[in-house]
């Protein structure tokens, strides 16, 4: 039990020392009136939570970052085993693959926002952009990092290629999208706001910056601490669903021979 | 290998126009397994790499015919050519006649890593489902095929467990049973008993003969081990080092059924395992 505890206890203590020192930096205007005390910024955020366009931001940044990734996977996986398989699509895309993959989202967006302007489809082209190479990449290495004895076998039963692939290559290669998925999930969020920030696209971003725009610092803040604990609980969420799509594997295995 | 009896399992792999074979088939003239001047070279002009020259040998219906030799000799690139994994680059293998083109339909293979060629995703059960949906088979054969090849290798309480939670004879015993319910008429066995311990060893032996004896199944096994090969085989294809060719085929003549006390404690045994070693060990 003492086990179980101390880690919490000690997370706890973090935090509060966080906030403690969060406070005296600000009482003492080390930042003038750029950071507010902690004290007025929960307060800020308390009423914040009460108002119906926080919630529609909100729900909007979730919506685009989530929709994003879905897509950004769905679209990866399918690249990344068609580029991972066959050799001549390999030497036919690699070469821009590379090219584009450490291309950072925040420099398409000026193009996108001549495009598209500031809309919902502009941020969910820039995040869809932002995660999909890094998940194609992983998925061709996934096919690649495929057992050649698996492989064997399933032929030496005179299975075919396509159900080769469904049922052993991406199998074989959801230990490498997992990881994948575990890195575009947060990168899909901060590309969200970054959108709505810069771009003016809907959601949390664009509070933010029309917050910054009035000079009102404590409804910034109250925003980027929901933004952190977002954060969090898209980082959580991913873990808890690797964790159960890869039980199987030997990181997460409960009983171990 | 005396008359051949009705099979204890029907054979369903469709795809073949293979029929059941008529008992005369023990003597008649066409092998069931024809290796005729097999040859394997990778790569080619000056990198090429010749790892099989000439293999000629033949196993009849029914038979255990087991293939020994150094260690590096070539002995899984021939079963991958057998396999039809793998062309051969000249000769050929044949089955019934019919040259191997592609994986047969009346063959399975089990290979020595079982850790690698079992599905850590998949139950024991799925890993058996695996390759035996393609072939579309009714809710219920697919049932009664996988319970009466659990049962064969006496694993019927662990088809919920996955791989990894079974020893390692426990898993070769998985991907024996995972051949049985594809229902070959041909089984080849990579150097199946390798990784597992001598006991394990010992059982996995003996559930080997129980296959042929059950299933009246062909049986080709590679080993390095020649105890082994001369306790399971009826026939011991001696193989010579790299490029792999044939030395001799041993006869072997001990009594059946083997036992693992009586038979390996036999003056006999002695002697063909003392032959099969002294044509391993002559100098080339």
């Amino acid at each position: 039990m003492k086990a179980s505890i101390r880690p919490y206890a000690f997370s706890a203590l973090g935090i509060a020392g966080a906030l403690v020192i969060w406070q005296v930096l600000a009482t003492a205007k080390v930042a003038g009136n750029a950071l507010p005390p902690a004290t007025t910024v929960f307060s800020t955020l308390t009423s914040t939570l009460g108002t119906g366009t926080f919630w529609s931001a909100l729900g909007a940044t979730i919506g685009i970052a989530l929709l994003a990734l879905a897509l950004a996977a769905l679209a990866g996986v399918a690249i990344g085993l068609l580029v991972g398989s066959f050799e001549s699509v390999r030497y036919a895309t690699l070469a821009v693959l590379e090219f584009l993959k450490p291309v950072p989202p925040i420099v398409v967006l000026p193009l996108a926002v001549l495009v598209l302007g500031p809309t919902a489809e502009m941020s969910l082209f820039l995040v869809v952009f932002g995660c999909l190479l890094p998940i194609v990449m992983q998925t061709v290495d996934g096919v690649q990092g495929t057992d050649p004895v698996a492989r064997d076998t399933a032929r030496s039963y005179g299975m075919r290629e396509g159900e080769i692939l469904a049922r052993v290559v991406l199998p074989s290669a959801m230990p490498y999208i997992g990881t994948a998925m575990r890195v575009a999930a947060p990168a899909a969020l901060v590309v969200t706001v970054v959108a709505g920030l810069l771009g003016g696209g809907p959601g949390l971003g664009q509070s933010i910056y029309q917050a910054q725009a009035a000079g009102d610092y404590a409804s910034l803040y109250a925003l980027v601490i929901v933004l952190g604990v977002l954060g969090l609980l898209f980082q959580g969420a991913t873990r808890l669903a690797e964790r159960r799509v890869l039980h199987w594997h030997e990181s997460y295995r409960e009983v171990v021979p | 290998m005396s008359a051949r009896q009705a099979p204890t399992l029907p054979i369903r792999n469709r795809k073949s126009t293979m029929a059941q074979q008529p008992e005369t088939r023990i003597s008649a003239t066409t092998p069931r397994l024809d290796v005729a001047h097999l040859a394997k070279t990778y790569g080619s002009g000056e990198k090429s790499h010749t790892v099989i020259e000439d293999l000629t040998f033949t196993v009849d219906a029914g038979e255990v015919v087991c293939i020994v030799g150094p260690s590096g000799v070539g002995k899984t690139t021939l079963l991958k050519c057998l396999a039809g994994l793998h062309p051969a680059s000249s000769g050929r293998a044949s089955i019934d006649g019919r040259t191997i083109s592609g994986p047969p339909p009346e063959m399975a293979l089990v290979f020595q890593d079982y850790n690698r060629s079992l599905m850590p995703w998949l139950t024991v059960r799925k890993n058996l489902i695996l390759p035996l949906r393609h072939l579309k088979l009714p809710a219920a054969e697919l049932k009664e095929r996988c319970d009466s090849a659990l049962a064969a290798v006496g694993l019927s309480h662990a088809d919920n467990q996955y791989p990894w939670q079974l020893s390692g004879g426990m898993q070769q015993r998985v991907a024996i049973a995972r051949a049985l319910a594809y229902r070959p008429e041909i089984l080849i066995m990579d150097e199946p008993f390798a990784s597992v311990d001598a006991q394990t060893r010992f059982d996995l032996e003996d559930l080997c003969l129980k296959i042929r004896k059950d299933f009246n199944m062909t049986i080709l096994v590679v080993t390095h081990d020649i105890d082994e090969a001369v306790y399971l085989a009826d026939r011991v294809v001696v193989l010579g080092s790299r490029p792999a060719r044939v030395l001799k085929v041993v006869d072997v003549d001990l009594p059946a059924p083997r036992d693992q006390i009586t038979t390996r404690s036999l003056p006999d045994f002695a002697r063909q395992r003392t032959e099969v070693l002294s044509l391993i060990k002559r100098p080339a």
